[in-house]
């Protein structure tokens, strides 16, 4: 075994950006699959049917091409690629792709826990975790040896991410226990309005995070207000979430108005720093999603609103909001900032951001008039299939554009 | 040099042409017509691949020559003698001779002739050429003559300049790796092509009448997109992408559902590999003349294309079907064997070895391996978690909302939060089924899983016809038959408070309604003979004659109101189903047609 990389050697973090955008590419082709099988089952695959195609969907979204720049992210953090060990971060990558194919083959085999997004079960839930084992180990030998010639701040906050790290596995497994289900908003039988602010404020948690370790600051004057406002959005969601109750209760509609300052004043952080080329089109988009998510969270939280909407195709439209949108921005940020380079030509972003607009349009309306009357989407196939028909198309543009990131990246 | 490989790439369509339309189908064919019984045409056909071998080594040992080509394709035309044993015999050996000495001697010169390019536009016109219905669906004996026909096209075809073009060769994959990729390949091909060869409905499905055009089409174009692929340095991962098209038609081919996804996706990977089977050995072997080609072509062609082939179709034959576990064994194959001749780190396979190992082990751990559950309704429900049914249906009717007129009652979030896992859903591409029990019967529910569209004409839902092989089917029904069905009496409560909000439509409307959601049961005239009245043990209603023969259709609206609310909300613990779906005005159209059935 050689001791260290050689030139030739892809490292930790490209593999990862690679792989992440090989598994944006097999979860689009998964997601068009499955709008071309609503609009006609025919094409279902044996046994494969959509209801096993979902699973591998929203994982592949989720624990591939999201999840990966974020260890792409943390190879840089932790100067993976610098240390002795830096040919053992494409081989971590590998195992957490491994791990992702054998959840998909049993997604696909009928082997769920049955929660969505927490698919997570038997054979397929020890390998993932082996993975995060394999890749903590990688992180941790990387920080013994560069820590060395760290600042005492950094070394203390890098000690601090692996045990927090060394806790990922054990949540997941308590998750994806289908003895767990998090509390629910009675009236809707959806997340409360407390829930869906903590999960936001995890967002929020990586967004004030990532200018600070991956950006220059160019302005070193200290402004605590935004860490104080943190810090007590992170309390009203702890008080909220203990008090639980519905979107009519006021307190619960109070935890998501937590949210709304974050939509300026993000934006208005992140101007204090210096930013690479190549990501400005990446960090606009992103802060344009994050706004529209904002907002119609707040205006979807609305009594009368929520009512019409839990169940139908316009909280589809807000999750491809959530993932097409603003998820892939700060995915395509995280990677530009961590390899310094471009993600694609301009024109296949406006391509994504547009195809991902007019989808999300497009199931809102569809929603919209499901929730008028609850059996619309039986009742009206021809304006159903329309609507699908349209999906697909803008499925099919998101795939061009993740092909020509994936050709690119291959290329280098 | 165009002319040179517009020949070469003629060449290659004269010898696939050949081989296909001859070696794999008519030739077996006059066999069987012939009486030669099973055992005989296992000795011919064995003949055949020994001899095919045998002439590759022949040509890579004597080192390939146009003219050693052009004889081997003039002795391939004795096909059409091939009548009966043992001239069968001595026309397996000879064509078989003929076969290898051409393949080899072929992909070895390629290079000196075309670029790699023509060799795809080559197999797609050989593919293409027999898939045109004037060829394919002739007489075995006709067909050995248009064999012969492709064999001497090939042999005039042939150019006559050697000069070699190392420039253009590059080591794409070692020796083994590309005998190991294409053996996997070709495994799966052939399996797939008999079991549908050997299948009459598989057979119509995928090369019946009005699908030959299009099968022509898609092996031309793929092939083409091969050549121009492999041409841009797409030759390392075609395999991968061809082991996928190839696995999408092996599994497609084994549910009667997916048949037509197979007919699409099995030309498509057969013409993206066969373009590289053939490119390899000339342009990505690293083989630095026509010997080296030709010696990595005998190889690669003995092992692969004989031994690949004939196991293949032996594993069909035993088991009439191709299992996900070959499949993904093959594509194991491919993909690992890229991945090993990638990386010059083994730390990655290391890595992926060491989760591959505890998934298989926490597989065969206490958890994994408990014992299946006795009651049919907890089994039904596994089935419903497996089958990943929470996508498209939830189990939550909301208390106070539409949803409870529709879906039946709430039950409420705490009741709803009892079950591991909570099975409320997110989303509904279908209905409800909190209350499913107490709307639907069990044969209401197994024709449906049978076949959704004949019950609900333009439904989104998938046949779980496959889930009625082994039980999970009857299981699923039971489980679904026991959930809500306490819910009964509140249905039948909401059902006798019911008053339509709105005026009927027109009678064109109601015959296109009772069209759409009564004939299939209650059949086009209402007679309780529809296409499906057979699966249930209480035939559908007569409506000509009863159970509405004391009401009168201009009469008595309470009665009306009755009969529209059986459709509206169906009789609970009958198989009578409710149409919760449609509008009043869309019930009270109906209603209307149905009670002027009687008239």
């Amino acid at each position: 075994m050689r001791e260290g990389p050689t030139p030739t050697d892809p490292s930790g973090l490209s593999t990862a950006v690679r792989h992440a955008l090989g598994w944006l590419l097999f979860g689009n082709a998964v997601g068009i699959y499955l709008s071309v099988l609503l609009l006609d089952p025919g094409w279902q695959l044996g046994a494969w049917t959509y209801g096993r195609w979902v699973p591998v969907h929203l994982n592949v979204q989720l624990f591939g091409w999201t999840s990966l720049p974020l260890v792409a992210w943390l190879f840089s953090i932790y100067q993976v690629d610098r240390s002795r060990l830096a040919a053992w971060g494409p081989a971590a990558v590998w195992a957490w792709s491994a791990a992702l194919a054998i959840g998909v083959l049993d997604w696909l085999g009928g082997q769920t826990s049955g929660k969505i997004f927490l698919d997570w079960k038997s054979g397929a839930l020890w390998a993932f975790t082996a993975a995060q084992v394999i890749l903590w180990a990688v992180l941790a030998a990387a920080w013994r040896e560069r820590s060395a010639y760290w600042p005492q701040l950094r070394r203390a906050a890098t000690l601090a991410g692996l045990g927090g790290l060394a806790l990922v596995p054990f949540s997941l497994v308590f998750a994806a226990s289908p003895k767990v289900y998090p509390p629910i908003d009675q009236t809707t039988g959806g997340p409360t309005g407390s829930s869906l602010q903590g999960s936001a404020l995890i967002v929020v948690g990586l967004m004030l995070l990532l200018p600070r370790v991956a950006a220059l600051c160019k302005d070193s004057r200290r402004r605590p207000g935004i860490w104080i406002f943190f810090a007590l959005s992170w309390i009203v969601f702890g008080v909220t979430e203990a008090m639980g109750g519905t979107h009519h209760d006021p307190h619960q509609i109070f935890s998501m108005l937590f949210l709304l300052p974050w939509v300026w004043w993000l934006p208005r952080d992140w101007r204090r720093f210096e930013w690479p080329e190549g990501s400005v089109a990446w960090r606009g988009a992103m802060f344009g999603w994050w706004g529209m998510l904002v907002v119609t969270s707040l205006a979807m939280y609305r009594v009368g609103v929520l009512d019409r909407i839990k169940f139908t195709q316009a909280l589809v439209a807000h999750s491809h909001m959530a993932m097409a949108g603003f998820t892939t921005s700060f995915c395509a940020l995280l990677i530009v900032l961590v390899t310094r380079r471009r993600m694609g030509p301009p024109s296949s972003v406006a391509l994504w951001h547009g195809a991902a607009f007019a989808m999300v349009l497009v199931l809102a309306a569809m929603g919209w008039m499901e929730g008028a009357h609850p059996s619309w989407m039986l009742a009206s196939p021809a304006w159903r299939e329309l609507g699908l028909l349209v999906r697909t198309a803008c499925g099919a543009l998101m795939i061009g554009a993740s092909l020509l990131w994936y050709l690119e990246r291959r290329k280098s | 040099m165009r002319t040179a490989a517009a020949r070469a790439s003629l060449a290659v369509a004269g010898v696939y042409g050949f081989f296909l339309i001859f070696a794999q189908f008519a030739f077996v064919e006059l066999l069987r017509g012939a009486g030669v019984g099973l055992g005989g045409e296992k000795a011919v056909l064995g003949l055949m691949a020994v001899a095919g071998i045998a002439g590759g080594f022949l040509i890579a040992w004597r080192g390939a020559s146009p003219c050693g080509i052009r004889l081997s394709l003039m002795a391939a035309a004795l096909a059409p003698e091939a009548t009966a044993f043992p001239a069968a015999l001595g026309v397996a050996l000879v064509t078989g001779l003929a076969l290898g000495m051409a393949t080899v001697g072929l992909a070895a010169l390629l290079p000196a002739w075309a670029g790699v390019a023509w060799v795809g536009l080559g197999t797609g016109l050989g593919y293409a050429a027999c898939n045109l219905p004037f060829v394919f669906q002739q007489a075995p004996a006709i067909q050995s003559w248009i064999g012969a026909g492709f064999a001497l096209a090939g042999c005039l075809a042939v150019p006559t300049s050697r000069e070699w073009l190392p420039q253009e060769t590059r080591k794409i994959f070692p020796v083994w790796a590309a005998i190991l990729i294409f053996t996997a390949l070709v495994w799966m091909d052939s399996a797939a092509f008999f079991i549908i060869q050997h299948s009459e409905d598989l057979k119509s499905g995928t090369w019946g009448e009005g699908h030959l055009w299009r099968n022509a089409a898609v092996h031309l174009l793929l092939a083409m997109a091969a050549g121009f692929w492999l041409s841009r340095e797409g030759a390392r991962s075609l395999p991968a992408v061809a082991w996928v098209l190839l696995a999408v038609a092996a599994l497609a081919v084994n549910h009667d559902a997916s048949r037509g996804v197979a007919a699409w996706f099995y030309p498509a990977g057969v013409s993206l590999y066969s373009a590289a089977l053939v490119a390899w050995p000339g342009w990505f072997s690293g083989a630095s003349n026509p010997r080296g080609a030709a010696w990595r072509a005998a190889w690669l062609f003995a092992i692969a294309g004989w031994f690949g082939s004939a196991n293949g179709i032996g594993m069909a034959q035993t088991l009439q079907r191709v299992p996900p576990v070959f499949i993904a064994t093959a594509g194991a194959g491919v993909i690992g064997v890229m991945i090993l001749t990638r990386r010059k780190s083994l730390r990655p396979a290391l890595a992926v070895g060491v989760v591959a190992l505890v998934a298989v082990l926490a597989r065969g751990g206490p958890a994994s391996t408990a014992p299946a559950p006795s009651s049919a309704a907890e089994r039904g429900r596994r089935v419903y978690i497996a089958e990943g049914c929470i996508h498209c249906h939830s189990r939550y009717s909301r208390p106070g909302s539409p949803d409870e007129a529709i879906w039946g009652p709430s039950h409420g979030a705490e009741e709803t939060l009892k079950g591991e896992p909570v099975l409320i859903g997110n989303r509904r591409q279908g209905p409800d089924l909190s209350n499913i029990g107490a709307r639907r019967s069990e044969a209401w529910l197994k024709v449906h899983f049978l076949d959704p569209r004949a019950l609900v004409p333009d439904s989104p839902m998938p046949s779980y016809a496959h889930l009625f092989e082994d039980g999970r089917g009857d299981d699923l029904v039971r489980y679904l038959k026991e959930s809500g069905v306490e819910s009964i009496p509140v249905l039948m409560e909401t059902a006798a408070n019911w008053q339509p909000a709105a005026s009927s439509g027109s009678p064109a409307e109601g015959k296109a309604l009772y069209a759409n959601h009564c004939s299939a049961c209650h059949g086009g005239l209402g007679g309780g003979n529809g296409p499906l009245s057979h699966h249930f043990a209480r035939k559908p209603a007569n409506l000509l004659k009863g159970p509405f023969i004391w009401t009168h259709p201009d009469g008595n609206p309470e009665l009306r109101l009755r009969v529209a609310r059986v459709i509206k909300f169906g009789i609970p613990g009958t198989d009578m189903p409710g149409h919760e779906t449609l509008t009043d005005r869309d019930i009270l159209t109906l209603t209307d047609h149905v009670l002027g059935l009687r008239r």
